[in-house]
């Protein structure tokens, strides 16, 4: 039976985020969350390959308690189990530190054959913790896949989407995956799996109870990156506004400025 | 051991052993001017070997020298044998900071090799820039959906790993250094190793609607667009123009219009002579990715970002403005025929 890894990240809604400008960290606190879109695309996939293969899937996030959420709608959606690390701890983590404490999870509930995560996160948008993630399983990696085509005996083959065309590829097992989310759009849950995704049991996991944990090697000590300033973009000088009162007198002024220019 | 013992940046130029990927050269001409700045020598790192006209090109960009790695695995582009080499080469010469192209193979690899030397990896900068102070560089990128720039760094660790979009940097060669450094580097991978094989390749159909590189005029239409039903009168007015339509990246979320099109950070970078905006509020995210000669933006909210990009900004409805503008220019050239 395939065993099913979904990474799965709850974000706040960028539009409405703030950075703290003494840390440089994003200040979620009473912003509204949502599941990162992509990874719905993600879980999509994880589910397809599911009913056509079998397995289990195991959905796992880390963040704040809050993050129970993001598992439990994805539960609905079609996950076996749960599983949320979370504590102060873990907080201010990159990519190097978030990979490390995933993977030390992850193991502790046994081996997977394949991992699927999103393409990037609408916050961090970094793109590149599926790789740190599959480096540190020592998992093959088929990243931008736009179909599965086949599992069988240790390996998966699959269509991705390169610069210019697309490419057939076969992977060894256990193989991490990230998908385009044109052919994996997230299907919407029954209203019983929803109301069971409610009550459903969730592990927990917090730093003291996760197994062989390294405490220098997570949250911020275990950050390989810092942001030690963040600004406001600067604005350039504002061009000619055109605004005479009338569109059609705006746009001859426009045209005529533009073959002035000699650009139509 | 400290930071003071890595010396040097190092940039991996990407090809297919013909030609280097455009992202290389825009990346040496760039570091170029960072490494006058810190005293650290320039490498270029190829894998497998490229002919001699290619290797001008790159010493061209400004390189103190070419570092080539040959041995068996690298037949063929893959993650398993350059993210090993990557980490042989980094733990034998302590290169200070590496630069990869972010192409969809570089960002597979490049955060890779930064986990097994368990190092700082950043990606998608739009700016580099150093601090003396701390010999830190810093990894200048918009965060938080535009709305502020991050300054990111690597403070202890080392080297400093980043991935850089195609057509971030300009290509600017500043001309041949008067001694070329040649390094060759014997790293055999085991082909049996390599977990990921290409079967099949099939180029996608070159639709030249989808390609903006080489467009002089683009209309980019923005999410102030109401349906795809009001797309068309963009695709005239670009017809007419001689030139492309592009898009934002929530047109591209909501279906409309193919990724291949979306401009921007996350997106394509464009360089054009006249680059028109529908609808479009002007976040650093999709501006970071438009460098044209003249920048016209049609913005019904007169306090739109977009007006502090743009040469000429007209306030008003995006489709009636573009209705008005298509008759203007038919007018325009039915006069001048
Ligand atoms: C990590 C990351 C990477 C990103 N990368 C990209 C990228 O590569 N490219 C990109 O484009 N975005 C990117 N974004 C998104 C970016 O931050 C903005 O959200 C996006 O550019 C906004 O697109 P927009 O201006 O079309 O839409 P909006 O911000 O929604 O603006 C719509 C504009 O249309 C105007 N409008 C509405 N109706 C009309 C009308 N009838 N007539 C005239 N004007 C009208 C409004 O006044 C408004 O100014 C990225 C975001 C993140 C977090
Ligand atoms: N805190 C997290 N918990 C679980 N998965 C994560 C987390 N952060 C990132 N991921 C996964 O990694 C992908 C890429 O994230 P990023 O590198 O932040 O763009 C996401 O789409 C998720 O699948």
């Amino acid at each position: 039976m395939l065993k099913i890894l979904v990474c799965v990240k709850q974000i706040p809604d960028v539009d409405l985020v703030k950075m703290d400008p003494e840390t440089g960290n994003l200040v979620r606190a009473g912003v509204p969350t949502l599941t990162n879109p992509l990874d719905l695309n993600a879980l999509e996939a994880a589910v397809r390959t599911k009913e056509r293969c079998g397995g289990r899937i195991t959905l796992i996030t880390m963040g704040p308690p809050a993050a129970e959420e993001t598992l439990r709608e994805c539960l609905a959606v079609g996950g076996d189990e749960a599983v949320l690390i979370t504590g102060r701890p873990f907080g201010g983590a990159d990519t190097l530190s978030t990979s490390y404490t995933i993977v030390k999870a992850a193991e502790a509930l046994g081996k997977f054959d394949l991992i699927f995560c999103g393409k990037e996160s609408l916050d961090g948008a970094t793109g590149q913790m599926a790789s740190q993630l599959a480096e540190r399983f020592d998992a093959a990696q088929i990243s931008c896949c736009l179909t599965i085509e086949d599992i069988a005996e240790g390996r998966i083959r699959a269509v991705r989407a390169l610069e210019t065309g697309r490419e057939t590829v076969e992977a060894t097992l256990p193989c991490l995956l990230t998908v385009e989310k044109d052919n994996f759009y997230g299907r919407l849950p029954s209203l019983g799996a929803y109301l069971a995704a409610k009550t459903a049991p969730i592990t927990v996991f917090d730093e003291t109870s996760l197994p062989g944990l390294d405490p220098a090697r997570i949250g911020v000590p275990g950050s390989g990156t810092v942001v030690p300033k963040i600004y406001p973009p600067e604005l350039p000088e504002p061009g000619q506004i055109i605004r005479t009162g009338s569109v059609k007198t705006d746009v001859g002024r426009l045209v005529s400025l533009l073959a002035e220019k000699d650009v139509i | 051991m400290p930071k003071s013992d890595y010396k040097n940046m190092w940039v991996s130029v990407e090809h297919d052993g013909t030609s280097a990927a455009s992202v290389g050269l825009e990346l040496c001409c760039e570091l170029r001017r960072l490494c006058d700045r810190t005293g650290d020598r320039l490498y270029a790192v190829l894998i497998g070997p490229l002919p001699e006209a290619e290797i001008q090109k790159i010493a061209d960009c400004g390189v103190d020298g070419i570092l080539t790695v040959r041995g068996t695995g690298y037949d063929f582009p893959n993650i398993d044998a350059w993210t090993n080499a990557f980490t042989v080469l980094c733990r034998r010469y302590r290169p200070s900071a590496v630069f990869v192209g972010g192409t969809v193979f570089g960002r597979d690899f490049a955060p890779r090799f930064a986990i097994r030397l368990n190092t700082g990896c950043t990606s998608d900068a739009m700016q580099l820039d150093w601090d003396p102070e701390t010999t830190d560089i810093q990894f200048i990128e918009p965060a938080v959906g535009g709305k502020i720039m991050a300054v990111i760094t690597v403070p202890e660790l080392r080297p400093q790993i980043g991935t850089v979009r195609p057509g971030t940097f300009r290509y600017a060669p500043t001309g041949k250094r008067p001694a070329l450094e040649r390094i060759d580097e014997l790293i055999d991978f085991d082909p049996a190793a390599i977990r990921v094989r290409p079967l099949r390749f099939t180029p996608d159909e070159n639709d030249p609607e989808l390609d903006l590189s080489d467009a002089d005029c683009i209309v980019c239409v923005g999410n102030g667009l109401k349906d795809s039903e009001h797309l068309e009168r963009y695709r005239t007015l670009a017809r007419l123009l001689g030139g492309k339509i592009g898009c934002t990246r929530p047109l591209y979320d909501r279906g409309i219009l193919p990724y291949k099109l979306q401009i921007g950070q996350s997106g394509v970078m464009v360089k054009t002579k006249l680059y028109i905006s529908f609808g479009v509020s002007g976040a650093v995210n999709h501006t970071a990715g438009v460098d044209a000669d003249v920048f016209v933006a049609v913005d019904r909210n007169p306090d739109a970002q977009i007006f502090s990009y743009c040469d000429y900004g007209i306030v008003g409805d995006m489709d009636e403005v573009c209705d008005e503008l298509i008759a203007q220019l038919r007018a325009k050239m039915a006069a001048s025929v």
